[in-house]
C-alpha cells in the first residue's frame, strides 16, 4: 500500500512583489475568469517550483529527496504535509502524518516550550492530557528540562529544533517528513535523532528525508529521488542516485568559469586554515588528477611542490568522503627531493573504493610525522562501480576471491 | 503582566473618558439612566466587536510560523482571537451587572434577550473577521486600515451618545449601520426593560448573515494559498 501518491504535481509560485498579490487575492471562480481574460498578465512573474512530479512512496519505506537549493524538495514536503496545495495534480496521503519543515515544526514564539508541545499535540489530534503524560519523555529526549516554561522566542535555534524533533517523537506518526533536521543541533543530538529514526523505521514507519548530508541520506534511506528544477530526474536505489547526483554536481562545477576538464583538478593556492594547514617548509603547488576510465577505478595524480632540498619527505594522498570522514591514505616511502620546484607522480590502480564521492587530500610530511602541508581539495573524485548492489558497510573495496562449492 | 485586568480596564478607561468628555463637557444627556450605565451597556458589546477586529485581522499573518509548517484549519487563527474577545466580554458583562446594581439601576427581565443579541453579534463579527483576516494576507493595508475604520465606526454608532440625539435627517443612514440596531437593542433589553425592536434589528441580522456568508466563503476559497503568499 502506498503511503504517499503524488500524481503530476505542479506548484506554481509568484515571484516578485507588488501587484502580483492582486492575482492571489481573487477567490475562485473569479480568478479563473481573470486568468482566461488576461492570460499573459496572469502568468507573468511565475515559476514552477514543482513541474509534473509523480512519486509513489509505499508504506514502511524510506525515501531521500536530493537536489540543489530551489529544486523543489521543501515544496514537495509542504504539499504532502498539507501546508499548501498543488497548483495542478493531486497528492494522496494515508496515515497519521507529521512534518518537520526547515527543521522546525511550526512552534509559536510567544508560547513556552510546554505550551508549544501541547499545541503541536493538539494540531496532531492529541489531547492536552495525552501530551502532558508524554512531556517528560519529550523533555528527556530534547535535554531541555530547564527551559520548559520559557517562551520559545528565548530558545536558541538549536534548542528549538531539539524540542521540535523531540515533540515529533511523541506523536505516534506513521508518516514522517523530515527536512534538514540535522542541520541544527550538535553531534550527540544528531546521533540521537538518527537512532530514533532508525527505530522508527524498524517499527514500520514511512520516512521522507531531505538533506544535503548525502551520507546520511544514503544511510537512512533505501531509495532516493533526485529533483532538479522541480522535475524528477532520478528515482532509484539511494547509492546509485546519489552517485549520479554528486557526479552531476561535480560536472556542473567543472563546467564553471574555471573551465577545467572533467577529471582534472588544479586549484589555486589558498591556505584558508580549514581545508589547508601545515607546519610549512614544503608546499604542494599544484595537483592534477586524471581519472583515465572516467569511473574512478584508477587515478593518476601529479603533484608539483615547492620546497628546499630535503633529505626525506613523505608524500601522501588520502581521501575523505562527502561527510568528511577519513577513508584511506596512500603514503610514499621517505624520498630525498631536490630543492625548489619538483614533481611527484602517484598512480593508484586500482582505487579500492566503492561507489561514492571522495575528496582527495594531498600532503607532504617529514619522516617524523610532522605535517608540512595538508590540503583537502575541493573537487571530488566520483567512483561509480557497475552492479554495486551490496550491503553498505563502508567505502573500502576489499579484494577477495569467491567461489561456489558443491 | 496585568493579566485579566486587561479584559476590563481599557473599557473602564474609555467609559471614564467618555463620561468626562461627552457628559460633563459636551453635556450629552441620557434621561433617567445615568450616562455611565447608558454607555457601558453598549460599550461592552462594542468592545467585543472592536477587539475581535483589531486582533483578528492580523491573526492569520501572526500565525505565519505555524501556517507555513503545519496543516490545520486556518480559521482557528481568527477564531481564537474572537474567542479571546468573548472572554473579555464575559468579564465586562459581569462588571456591568455589578455596576448597574451599584448605580441603583438593576437588571430588567428582558436581559434574558442578551444571549440572543450576542449570538447575532458573534455572527456579524466572525463574518467580518474572516473576510478581513484573509484579505490581510494578500494586502497588509487591511491591518493598518482596520483600527482606523473601527475607530470611525465607533463614532458613527450611537455608543457614547443616544440615538435620539442624532438629527432625523441622518437617522436613515444610521439605521443602515448594523451596529446601530445592535447597540440600541442591547440598551433596550438591559436598561429599558423592552424587547428588541424587530424593525431596528433587521439590518443587523441581514448584515450579520451576509457578512458570515461572504467572510466564510472568501476565507475558505483563499486559505489554501495563505502559506504561499504570506
Amino acid at each position: 500500500m502506498d503511503a504517499i501518491v503524488a500524481q503530476s504535481v505542479t506548484k506554481t509560485y509568484r515571484v516578485g512583489v507588488g501587484r502580483a498579490r492582486i492575482r492571489e487575492m481573487l477567490p475562485p471562480p473569479i480568478d479563473v475568469g481573470v486568468r482566461r481574460l488576461f492570460p499573459a498578465w496572469w502568468l507573468r512573474n511565475t515559476f514552477d517550483a514543482l513541474d509534473g512530479v509523480s512519486i509513489s512512496i509505499p508504506a514502511g519505506s524510506a525515501v531521500g529527496l536530493v537536489g540543489h537549493n530551489g529544486a523543489g524538495k521543501t515544496t514537495f514536503l509542504k504539499i504532502v504535509a498539507g501546508v499548501t496545495s498543488p497548483s495542478r495534480g493531486s497528492v494522496h496521503v494515508s496515515g497519521r502524518i507529521a512534518a518537520l519543515i526547515d527543521a522546525l515544526v511550526g512552534f509559536h514564539p510567544e508560547l513556552t516550550g510546554r505550551e508549544n508541545t501541547y499545541l503541536l499535540g493538539a494540531m496532531h489530534g492529541f489531547s492536552r492530557r495525552t501530551m502532558a503524560a508524554r512531556i517528560d519523555q519529550i523533555l528527556d529526549f530534547a535535554e531541555i528540562e530547564a527551559l520548559v516554561d520559557t517562551p520559545l522566542k528565548r530558545f536558541s535555534a538549536g534548542m528549538a529544533a531539539r524540542l521540535g524533533f523531540a515533540a515529533l517523537t511523541a506523536l505516534d506518526v506513521e508518516l514522517l517528513l523530515v527536512d534538514e533536521v540535522l542541520a541544527v543541533g550538535d553531534a550527540s543530538f544528531q546521533r540521537k535523532c538518527v537512532e530514533w529514526l532508525q527505530g522508527y523505521r524498524e517499527r514500520g514507519g514511512t520516512l521522507v528525508f531531505v538533506s544535503h548530508n548525502l551520507s546520511l541520506v544514503r544511510n537512512m534511506t533505501e531509495r532516493a529521488v533526485w529533483l532538479d528544477h522541480g522535475r524528477v530526474v532520478g528515482d532509484g536505489p539511494s547509492g546509485t542516485i546519489l552517485t549520479r547526483y554528486v557526479g552531476a554536481m561535480e560536472r556542473r562545477r567543472d563546467a564553471g568559469p574555471r573551465g577545467l576538464g572533467r577529471h582534472e583538478i588544479r586549484t589555486a593556492m589558498v591556505a584558508d586554515g580549514r581545508n589547508r594547514w601545515g607546519a610549512g617548509g614544503a608546499w604542494v603547488d599544484e595537483v592534477h588528477v586524471e581519472d583515465p576510465a572516467g569511473n574512478g577505478s584508477a587515478l593518476e595524480m601529479d603533484l608539483t611542490y615547492d620546497a628546499p632540498a630535503l633529505d626525506a619527505a613523505v608524500f601522501c594522498v588520502g581521501f575523505v568522503d562527502e561527510a568528511g570522514n577519513d577513508v584511506g591514505t596512500a603514503a610514499s616511502q621517505p624520498m630525498a627531493i631536490p630543492g625548489d620546484h619538483g614533481a611527484v607522480r602517484c598512480v593508484i590502480k586500482p582505487l579500492p573504493l566503492r561507489t561514492g564521492v571522495y575528496f582527495p587530500v594531498v600532503a607532504i610530511l617529514s619522516p617524523d610525522g610532522r605535517v608540512r602541508d595538508r590540503w583537502k581539495l575541493d573537487r571530488a573524485v566520483v567512483v561509480q562501480r557497475d552492479g554495486d548492489l551490496t550491503l553498505d558497510l563502508g567505502p573500502i573495496e576489499i579484494p577477495a576471491d569467491w567461489s561456489t562449492g558443491s | 503582566m496585568a493579566g485579566f485586568a486587561w479584559a476590563i480596564v481599557p473599557s473602564l478607561i474609555t467609559l471614564g473618558a467618555a463620561t468626562l468628555v461627552f457628559h460633563k463637557v459636551a453635556r450629552i444627556e441620557t434621561g433617567a439612566i445615568p450616562y455611565s450605565v447608558f454607555v457601558f451597556a453598549a460599550l461592552a458589546p462594542w468592545t467585543f466587536f472592536s477587539s475581535s477586529l483589531n486582533f483578528g485581522v492580523p491573526s492569520v499573518i501572526q500565525g505565519q510560523a505555524m501556517l507555513t509548517r503545519l496543516a490545520f484549519p486556518r480559521a482557528a487563527l481568527p477564531f481564537s482571537m474572537v474567542g479571546l474577545a468573548l472572554v473579555d466580554l464575559a468579564v465586562a458583562s459581569v462588571t456591568f451587572v455589578a455596576f448597574a446594581y451599584a448605580m441603583g439601576e438593576g437588571l430588567p427581565i428582558t436581559a434574558l434577550w442578551y444571549p440572543g443579541l450576542l449570538l447575532i453579534e458573534i455572527v456579524l463579527t466572525v463574518g467580518i473577521v474572516l473576510f478581513t483576516s484573509a484579505l490581510n494576507v494578500f494586502a497588509r493595508d487591511v491591518k493598518l486600515a482596520a483600527p482606523l475604520l473601527v475607530q470611525l465606526w465607533l463614532f458613527l454608532t450611537p455608543v457614547m451618545y443616544p440615538l435620539t440625539s442624532v438629527p432625523q435627517s441622518l437617522r436613515g443612514y444610521y439605521n443602515l449601520n448594523p451596529m446601530t440596531g445592535l447597540v440600541e437593542s442591547f440598551r433596550r433589553v438591559l436598561l429599558y426593560g423592552q424587547a428588541p425592536d424587530p424593525a431596528m434589528l433587521l439590518p443587523t441580522v441581514v448584515g450579520a448573515f451576509v457578512a458570515l456568508a461572504l467572510g466564510s466563503w472568501y476565507f475558505a476559497a483563499t486559505e489554501a494559498r495563505f502559506a504561499d503568499v504570506i
